[in-house]
This record gives C-alpha cells, structure tokens and sequence, in this order.
C-alpha cells in the first residue's frame, strides 16, 4: 500500500511539472492558433538563466524567477511582433518551421556559449524530502506542484476576472469581431505570446530545481509539452492541468507495476489515443 | 619512445625536436604524418570531445618533442588534424572520409560516445585504415571479422566485472555477508545491456556469492525516476548498481536521496568522481563506488606525469578519465606507426596488433590489443570511493589501494 501510496504521489507530482511547462504552449495555442515549436527554446532559456544566476551570483532559482518572467514576456512578445505578426496570414506551417528555427538558433547559441557539458545547481533544499505518513515526498517537487497550481489559479484568474483576460478569449474565439468591438488584437495576441513564454521560461526555472541543463533541455520535454496539452484540450487550462496529473499517474503506475523501460511509452500511447479518439468524435 | 636515427647523435638530437617544432608551428610540411580526429566539441558532447583532443594533443606533442618519429627512414613530426564533428553522427562519418581522402591521414584516432564511434568505424573498415578507438567501450563496435578497429578503452563489462571482483574480495575479508542481494538497474543503451551482462556473468560464474534481487532497464534521459527507486526500496538489496549516464544518474540519485534509501555499497557504473556531479549532489556522492577506466590516482610514474602535463596545459584539477585514455590511444598509435616504419595501413595495422606497451597509465599498466576479443583492449578497471573530504581514493584494486572502502551500515 505505501509503495502505491508513493507512486501515486510520484504521479501526482510529475503531472504538475508536465502542465506547467504545458500552459504556455495551450495559451498560445488557443489565442494565436498557432503551434509554438519555440516552446523548446523558452523553456531551456529558462533553466540556462536560473542556472547562471545561481552559479555566477549564488541566486536562489525561486528568486531567479523575478527575472525569468519578465525576460519570457519580453521575448515572447518580441518574437510574436517581430516574426510571427509577419507571417499571420501565412499557411500554418510557415509559423510553425519559423518558430521551429527560432529555437534552432537559441539551442544552438547556448552551445556556443556554454557547451555541451551537462550542468546542475544545488540549493539547500534541493535534497531535501518531508514525510507525509507512511510516504517520503521530495520538497523541491513540492514546490514545483505549489508553483503550478497558482499558476492554473492565476491563469484562470486571468482568463475569467479580467479585462486583459476577456480580450484574450475574444480574439482567441473571432479574432476578425473581436477587433470589431474596439479590441486591440494586434496588442492582444502580443501579450499572448509574451504571457506563454513567461510561462515557459519560468517553468524552466522551477524544473532546474531537478534536472540537468543542457542546450538540448528543449527538446527533452516539447513533445511530453505536446502531449499534456492535446490530451488537456488544446485551449482548456484546466484540462491541461488535469492531463498532465493524469499522465503523470498513468506514467509512474506503468513504470511501477509494468516496467520502467515503458514509462515514456505511456505519453505516446495516450497521445495517439486520443488524437484518433477526437478525430472520431469530429467524423461522427 | 626510442628513434632510431642516422647521423651524429649531438647534431639529431638538437635538429630533430627544431625540425619537428618548425613544421608543427606552421600546420606541418608534406612530410608530416597526419593523424586524423573528427571529434564533437560542439553540441551535446562538446565536454568531453574538448577532453579526447587535448589528451591525443599531449601524445602528439611529447611524439614531437622527442624527435617525430621515423618513418621510411626519415624522422618525421607528427600532425594532428582535428574536425568537429557537431556532436552529429550523421556528419562524423564525411569528416573521416575527409580526411582520408583529402588530407591523406595515416591513421584515424576515434571521437567519443558509443553512438557516434560506431557510426564513425564503418569508414576506416571500408577503407582500410587503421582507427584507435578512445570514446565508446561498447563490444559492438568491434564486429566479427574486425581488422582495423583497436580500442584502447575497456568494455563496459569491465566496469559491471571489477566492481563485483571488489564485492567478493571485500566478502574474502569478511566485510560483506555471502550471498550479497544486488539490486541492478541500467539503462537501455548498448552501454547499459553491456553493463548489464557484465553483472550477470559474475553472477551466474559465482551464485554463492551474489543473488539479483532486481534487474530493471530504464529509458535514456527519463523524465522522472521515482517510481524505479520505489521499486528498489521495494526489495531487499545490500547493493545497489545502476548503469547511467550522468543526466540520468543526477536525477536517479537525488530520488534515491529524497526516498532516504540505504545499502552497504552504492555505484552508478562509472558516475560518481567527476566535478559536475559534485556541483549537482554536493554531499549527496559521498561514499559513492564507481568503476573508472583510468583515475589520477593510479600510482604509476606515466599516469602521474600526464597530470601535471595536463593540468599545466588546462589548469584545474583532472578529475576525468577521458583525456588520460585519449593520450594512451594516441601514444599507441604513434608507437606502432614507429614500430611499422612505414605510412601504409597494413604495417600500421599489424604493428597495432602486435603492439604490447608495458609502461601504459591505464589500470594494469598495459595497452594492447588482443586479438582474441577482436582487438579490444580487456584490462581491469580500478574502483574509487568518493570520500567526505572530497578526495576520490582508489579502494580496489589491493595493490593500488590508498584507502579501505566505507561501507555504509543499512537501515
């Protein structure tokens, strides 16, 4: 019982690394229609600015947020007004292999300046675990999950109590009524992208707390990103925070009581379920 | 490295060092012997390729400094021509055949990861050119009917053997109890199923002594590893062995710290002595057990010249194998082209079978290439412990031992 206890746990606590990391990209998706494959680049410029604060002036990485987020909304909202706002009546794939080579050129400026090598920080936290009952938790996941439920919260804060937030989901249902009724859905979807990859960079910063950082952080976590948010819904936060618990379990529970070596194999399995499950409900 | 010369002994030894230096200070003449790398130091792997070029750099320049090296002959230096690679294996194999056709290389010296040699020696075997491997310890790449491929690093099995070796010797003495529960986890790499195979082959040689209790694989870069250490904290071990490479082994440990895990010994392969990882754990690798192909600590006269000579050259402390087993490949290399007199790759070729350096600065102190295990170097490992001072000590083998191993009491 302990054992399922502390892999359910486990779940619990990965999930809500997947769905934070995930916001931003259901954000964008939702607002902008548009497949941010720069998601890679943010979340890696997240973890590679923590890590430099920390190494270079001994910053806490949760203070290292303060930074984070403003850089991610700067950039992401440059990147939007710069390239992606040139390309908007563009076919899709055009956005997507743009963003697609923005990333390619952050992954590979990070190899420039830092190499290869992978690098890690330690807090005085960072090994630190508390129990709760019969089960041992580590605190840093803890404060991931903590950081990523307020973030759902400040989200949906955003999204339903705001004028900012009813702008957003005006564009993002009729972008064409929504500059109509006086909306500035130029400036809207700016703030779109820069909110997504606040989110991704700090995502990025919270994940350092565990994982390595290396140029190809990206890449190791976009398409875990991809799955949480089609299983989420691609528009719906509260989905994607919901899939990325679910798949968290689904991935701990197979690894526990299956095999380990299937663990990834779950995401994939679930995301091709559930692209065939829609694409027969949309048929029907 | 004794070089035959003609002409008065004064006049060579002050001519030779001059010419060499003059023909390595400008990019080498005609008559230099080209030595070819393609190494990743960019990308992915640029740590550790800046590692492998800078210890076949050493072996090169001590070739020069000595005189160069007769061939035909005639003493001449020796070049070293560098490409990189990118950490990409699908342009590691262009730049070798570069430099086979374009530079017109005697001999090829090896890149590092398992994934990019392999992709690397289909070149020189197609070829014909003799390939000294430093960077990848996997068995499969020295295939059947191997005959140009020498590898100067152990196999992994090495890594699995050596450290069960310092298991029973430590049972011997009467420090572990018989038969002693392994707990083995590794990854599904090439790298992880040799690891793997090297743990069963003690295992099964020797059942008295040790029973698997787990063996589990995990994937590559996984995103989390609690559940696998849940299951480890699941059955009764006094050992736990796992094969992982170091993003993987930084994520590994932490859970097995946060989980308050504890057996008698503790080893991830050969993870455990190198800087980042103590930047990464800080305390956390205390006591840690790895199995190294090569370590500062080996008490032989050639291993501890290297590490001045490194460590002058980088500054910093040499924690890492790589560029000691680098320099040895390029030393071997260098000494069977001397040995064959000639550029050919044939007399290369049986020159590096032949080749059997007794004053080598790798665990044994021995490089040769036996043909027996398709020209595979097959020496011991040397275990290390990583100790609360910081300080990593060798603690198996007994001849090389500077420290007893500590052996954490289980809960």
């Amino acid at each position: 019982m302990t054992e399922l206890l502390s892999v359910l746990a486990s779940g619990v606590l990965v999930g809500t690394v997947y769905a934070y990391m995930a916001y931003g990209l259901g954000l964008i998706y939702g607002v902008l229609r548009v497949v941010n494959l720069a998601h890679g680049a943010f979340l890696t410029l997240g973890v590679y600015v923590t890590w430099w604060l920390h190494s270079s002036f001994g910053v806490d990485p949760l203070v290292s947020l303060a930074a984070t987020v403003p850089i991610g909304f700067v950039l992401g909202a440059g990147v939007e007004r710069t390239l992606v706002f040139r390309l908007r009546n563009s076919p899709p794939v055009t956005t997507l292999l743009l963003l697609f080579g923005v990333w390619l050129i952050v992954r590979n400026a990070l190899y420039l300046v830092f190499g290869g090598a992978d690098r890690s920080l330690l807090t005085s936290y960072s090994l630190e675990s508390v129990a709760l009952g019969p089960i041992t938790v580590s605190i840093p996941r803890l404060i991931v999950a903590g950081f990523s439920l307020a973030g759902f919260l400040a989200l949906a804060l955003l999204l339903k109590r705001t004028w900012s937030g009813l702008a957003l989901r005006a564009a993002a249902q009729d972008s064409e009524a929504a500059s109509l009724s006086g909306i500035p859905v130029n400036r809207v979807w700016s703030t779109a992208f820069g909110i997504g990859s606040a989110l991704a960079m700090s995502a990025g910063t919270l994940m350092s707390l565990f994982y390595s950082v290396t140029p190809e952080f990206g890449a190791r976590f976009l398409l875990k990103s991809f799955c949480v948010v089609v299983l989420g819904g691609l528009t719906n936060i509260g989905g994607i925070l919901l899939a990325g618990i679910g798949l968290g379990i689904a991935e701990d529970l197979t690894a526990f009581y299956v095999h380990t070596g299937y663990r990834d194999v779950v995401s994939f399995l679930v995301l091709t379920a559930a692209l065939v499950l829609r694409r027969a409900d949309a048929d029907s | 490295m004794a070089l035959p010369l003609p002409g008065r002994p004064g006049l060579r030894s002050a001519a030779l060092p001059l010419a060499a230096a003059l023909l390595a200070g400008c990019g080498g003449g005609d008559d230099a012997i080209r030595l070819g790398v393609a190494l990743p130091l960019s990308g992915r792997h640029a740590n550790v390729g800046g590692f492998l070029r800078d210890g076949y750099r050493i072996a090169v320049d001590e070739a020069n400094e000595a005189g160069g090296v007769v061939v035909d002959g005639q003493a001449r230096p020796v070049r070293l021509i560098v490409y990189d690679d990118k950490s990409d294996a699908s342009i590691s194999p262009s730049l070798l055949e570069r430099l086979i056709s374009v530079d017109r290389v005697a001999a090829l010296l090896s890149g590092y990861s398992t994934p990019l040699v392999q992709a690397q020696v289909i070149v020189p075997m197609r070829r014909g050119i003799p390939y000294v491997n430093a960077g990848g310890a996997s068995q499969t790449i020295f295939r059947e009917g191997n005959q140009w491929i020498f590898g100067a690093l152990s196999p992994v099995e090495s890594l699995a053997r050596t450290t069960l070796e310092w298991l029973a010797w430590e049972q011997d003495r009467n420090r572990l109890a018989k038969p002693l529960r392994v707990a083995l986890v590794w990854q599904n790499t090439d790298h992880g199923r040799e690891y793997r195979a090297g743990v069963h082959e003690v295992v099964a040689a020797d059942p008295d002594r040790f029973t698997v209790v787990l063996d589990e694989s995990f994937e590559h870069l996984s995103s989390d590893h609690t559940s696998l250490i849940v299951k480890v904290k699941s059955v009764t071990a006094d050992v736990f062995l796992s094969d992982a490479h170091e993003p993987d082994f930084l994520l590994q440990h932490r859970a097995y710290v946060e989980q308050g895990l504890g057996h008698v010994a503790v080893s991830y392969g050969a993870r455990g002595p190198e800087r980042s990882v103590r930047e990464g754990l800080g305390a956390a690798v205390e006591h840690l057990v790895s199995a190294q192909w090569w370590t500062r600590a080996l008490p032989y006269e050639r291993s501890r010249r290297f590490v001045e000579k490194y460590e002058s050259l980088r500054g910093g402390m040499l924690t890492e194998y790589y560029p000691a087993v680098a320099y040895e490949a390029a030393r071997g290399l260098i000494a069977a082209i001397a040995a064959a007199g000639s550029l050919e790759p044939e007399p290369i070729r049986d020159a590096l079978r032949a080749l059997d350096l007794r004053d080598s600065l790798l665990p044994g102190g021995r490089l040769h290439f036996p043909a027996e295990y398709r020209y595979q170097i097959r020496n011991r490992c040397v275990i290390v412990q990583n100790h609360a001072d910081g300080a990593t000590r060798i603690i198996y083998p007994p001849e090389a031992a500077e420290a007893p191993s500590v052996l954490q009491p289980t809960e």
